[in-house]
């Protein structure tokens, strides 16, 4: 009984994503077919080469890998430095500053959103990979780095101080201590990371919306979501196609690393 | 021991947070007293932006939009989640199978998820309607009818989020000890009387937790009609959120957007303190 119920649950979960398999491999014949074939006679799997030479889904998702990847990089560096200063030294208004990054959180992106456009105006950066990539490397144009600096926070805590007193009576310095030690000692919590913020920035619309105009800047989200308003007969067998190209990746990263995933979103979630 | 080098560590953070986010709630508070278009220079024009916003009839309706879907989103999606929750509860086999699908939504990015469901809202040749037709039920034109876009639009953010509470939802089920549900059964207590008695008192905190959360972020809804309506048919999908974005880079008006912003701000400081008065009403403290 227990079972059925799982199982009912799962398909409308999955429905969703399987019809999106199936309409990528129709034909436009078959497309617009109603009652639809539930069942496909003849996949189209011309369709997935036919995305990556009409429709620029190439260049969308090289943009996206190379966004996500450069800014996850980024955002790792300035909270990884940024936790181990909250965590293990004393300076003046520490914890004011914190209460404040935490506190950024809670700020709507809509109230940010204007000045910051024109900052990236001033800087340059309008229409450019830079407005997406380099606020990573200062915490993130939203505030997003403000979580990893909390979860990273937690982590160096949790490893004993004797470790780094004996790396300084060997004479090595703190940032020595910092790049040797510790950052491969929290190479779980880094992953975990990498991992949400990676899917952040891969899923984002909103900074690219913001920042870009132009079509061959443009990463997935972005683009699918111009196929998809700008054409209003689009062949969705193609768009499906392309949708599914983007969540692939994603999809991937998450299946591999599901157990851990879940264990870390237990361990933070709740918190928030 | 106090260490100058601190500063080093903490600087990327600093400038980014005081660039980003400190300066900029500062300057939007400024702008939204100016007049300004997008490449001309701010001029002061003191509260005329919003008296402007609370006099127009398309602000009062895009509040009504934007209130209307907080009330259709957020508490389904909260009994979804919880139920979603207690069903992957039972430690059986293969559950973390089915944890891992109730969760695949959630990783996908909206912008997907917001695809495939116009797809299937289709109201000519779309998936939903010809299930509907097999139950001998008629279906709605879903995105292209004003009545329905909306719940269209929150019926498929359910599906997205429903996922993430879960997660949330599983964790605070598992720090119920097992003694409370075993004293219960003792007295002969049935299980939905476990559940209303027991698990959900116990479960409070969590589910203001979630409340709060989802409620923010309900208030915030863009990508969904980004993607699905643009704000239409007519404005019946117009929210807050996509009005604002609007405003400053459609119609490029960065001072009336900016008081907006500020408004929108104020509205969801108010619904969260509102939340966190009645707290003590339903929350029980352990």
């Amino acid at each position: 009984m227990h079972y059925i119920a799982l199982l009912v649950v799962a398909l409308v979960m999955l429905v969703p994503f399987l019809w999106m398999i199936v309409t990528s491999l129709q034909s436009p014949e078959t497309l617009v077919k109603f009652p639809p074939d539930l069942i496909l006679t003849s996949p189209k799997f011309s369709n997935y080469s036919e995305v990556f030479r009409d429709l620029t889904i190439g260049t969308f998702f090289f943009n996206s890998i190379k966004i996500s990847l450069l800014g996850t990089l980024g955002e790792l560096l300035a909270a990884s430095l940024a936790a181990f200063a909250f965590a293990r030294m004393e300076f003046r208004g520490k914890k004011i500053l914190f209460a404040v990054l935490l506190s950024t959180m809670m700020i709507p992106f809509q109230v940010t959103m204007i000045p910051v456009y024109i900052i990236m105006k001033w800087l340059g950066w309008l229409d450019s990979h830079a407005s997406l990539i380099i606020p990573h490397f200062f915490g993130g144009a939203f505030a997003s780095g403000a979580f990893g600096v909390f979860l990273l926070r937690q982590f160096f805590e949790s490893i004993p101080r004797e470790l780094e007193d004996a790396s300084r009576i060997d004479g090595a310095s703190r940032f020595r201590f910092f790049t040797t030690i510790l950052l491969p000692l929290s190479k779980p919590a880094l992953a975990v990371l990498a991992l949400f913020v990676f899917m952040g920035i891969w899923n984002d619309l909103l900074s690219p919306v913001l920042f870009l105009s132009s079509e061959e800047k443009m990463p997935l989200t972005f683009g699918l979501a111009i196929l998809q308003t700008v054409q209003h007969n689009f062949r969705y067998d193609l768009l499906m196609a392309g949708t599914l190209i983007s969540i692939v990746p994603i999809l991937i990263v998450y299946i591999i690393s599901q157990r851990f995933v879940t264990n870390a979103f237990l361990r933070t979630g709740v918190k928030g | 021991m106090r260490s100058r080098s601190a500063l080093w560590y903490i600087l990327p953070i600093f400038i980014g947070l005081s660039v980003f986010t400190v300066g900029p709630v500062v300057a939007s508070l400024i702008l939204s007293f100016t007049h300004y278009g997008i490449s001309e220079t701010p001029t002061f024009i003191g509260t005329a932006n919003y008296v402007e916003l609370l006099r127009s009839s398309l602000f009062w309706q895009v509040l009504g939009n934007t209130l209307y879907y907080v009330l259709l989103y957020v508490p389904a999606s909260i009994v979804v989640s919880l139920a979603l929750a207690l069903l992957i509860e039972k430690k059986i086999r293969g559950i973390a199978i089915f944890r891992t699908i109730y969760f695949l939504p959630v990783v996908t990015s909206m912008v997907a998820g917001a695809i495939i469901w116009s797809w299937l809202y289709n109201s000519d040749i779309g998936l939903l309607n010809y299930i509907l037709s097999l139950l001998g039920i008629t279906g709605p034109k879903w995105l292209q009818d004003p009545h329905w876009a909306l719940p269209a639009i929150a019926i498929m953010s359910i599906w997205k989020n429903a996922g993430y509470n879960m997660m949330i939802f599983l964790a605070g089920l598992s720090t119920i000890p097992k003694d409370y549900h075993e004293a219960a059964r003792l007295d002969g207590a049935r299980s939905w009387y476990r559940f209303l008695y027991v698990t959900l008192p116990l479960l409070s905190p969590v589910t203001f937790f979630v409340l709060a959360v989802t409620t923010i972020g309900a208030f915030q809804v863009f990508e969904q009609t980004f993607v699905m309506t643009n704000g239409g048919p007519g404005t019946s999908t117009l929210t807050l959120s996509y009005y604002i974005w609007q405003t400053a880079f459609k119609f490029f008006d960065l001072g009336s957007a900016s008081a907006l912003g500020y408004l929108f701000f104020v509205l969801i400081v108010i619904v969260t303190a509102l939340q966190f008065l009645i707290r003590r009403k339903w929350v029980v403290q352990q």
